[in-house]
């Protein structure tokens, strides 16, 4: 009796921690933000742009990697500004949902296998 | 009925303990709100008319009463790839200054761009930027100690994809200031519109 109910706890338990791995799985992959280009810092002086030509003078050219127009904007940027990083909560909020659940399916099949054993001592007895 | 029942709470609580502590603390709260994506109708600038004239000065504090902005502005310019350099993510992220764009006060779109949201920080400077409306003040205020006033004459939504250059970049009849931050869907990758202010000279002062 006493072997059938620690048998039952020790499935009960290794199921829980079973189900729970992949959470912690999920949740170390996910933990540093993604931060995809924006920690970009700017600089005060553009990257100077690799000519063919003759040695690197002393002082980098602060010529842009476009060439200047004669509009009022004197440099038109190519494409999109990218201006916004999403917050990553998305993700934990997912893999907080995934542990919170365990937790719970632990509590509840740790009382299970409480109520049971008791259960058994009680009829045994 | 003691010891078995003792040993069987002692494990299923440690179960639970071990369950219950893996995972990361809880989340930030997602202030994401959907952002509006509102699309005015559109404006033809008007022709221009007289302004007080604004010495070339480089913009150093940029406010928005209407959705409570007020940053210091730093300067950009392009990045390695050609596109316009955008503020760091930062806690407390500013609002720069394109510093190929005429100063704001001078004829010509004056541009700033500022994040949304800056990542694991929460809201961007620019956070509320949709949420301008026709005729809404903005104040650049300049280095040299006067400040240039602009009214919003338009606020567009935009597919990151059709971003519209020339009207953003191109040539214009008097002294405007344009305000780029992102909007729209996010996907993982980041947002795929842009939420773009135009506004045009009202007034100045020394």
């Amino acid at each position: 009796m006493r072997r059938t109910g620690l048998s039952a706890m020790a499935l009960a338990c290794t199921a829980v921690l079973a189900g729970a791995l992949p959470a912690f799985a999920d949740g170390a992959k996910t933990a540093p933000s993604p931060v995809p280009t924006a920690t970009q810092a700017p600089s005060s002086a553009p990257s100077a742009t690799p000519s063919a030509s003759t040695a690197p003078s002393a002082v980098p050219s602060a010529a842009p990697t476009r060439a200047p127009s004669s509009g009022q904007v004197s440099v038109v940027p190519s494409g999109a500004p990218n201006t916004g990083v999403v917050p990553p909560a998305s993700d934990s909020s997912n893999t907080g949902a995934l542990v919170g659940g365990g937790a719970a399916a632990a509590v509840v099949l740790g009382g299970g296998a409480v109520f049971l054993v008791r259960r058994r001592q009680a009829n045994g007895a | 009925m003691s010891p078995l029942s003792g040993r069987a709470l002692a494990a299923a609580a440690l179960a639970a303990l071990l369950v219950a502590c893996g995972g990361p603390g809880a989340t930030s709260g997602s202030s994401a709100g959907g952002t509006p994506a509102r699309t005015p109708s559109s404006s033809v600038p008007p022709a221009a008319k007289s302004v007080p004239a604004v010495g070339r000065s480089t913009p150093v504090r940029l406010r928005i009463p209407a959705i409570g902005v007020d940053t210091p502005v730093m300067k950009l310019g392009l990045a390695a790839d050609g596109s316009v350099q955008v503020p760091p993510i930062a806690a407390h992220d500013r609002a720069g200054w394109y510093e190929h764009s005429p100063t704001p006060g001078r004829r010509g779109p004056s541009v700033f761009l500022g994040h949304v949201t800056v990542g694991a920080y929460g809201d961007g400077v620019f956070r509320h930027l949709a949420e301008l409306h026709r005729g809404e003040k903005i104040v650049t205020r300049l280095e040299n100690g006067t400040a240039a006033v602009f009214a919003v004459t338009d606020v567009r939504t935009v597919a990151k994809a059709d971003f519209p250059s020339d009207e953003v970049y191109g040539n214009v009849n008097r002294p405007e200031l344009r305000l780029i931050t992102c909007g729209g869907k996010r996907t993982g990758a980041g947002y795929l519109d842009n939420v773009i202010v135009f506004a045009a000279l009202s007034s100045a002062s020394p």
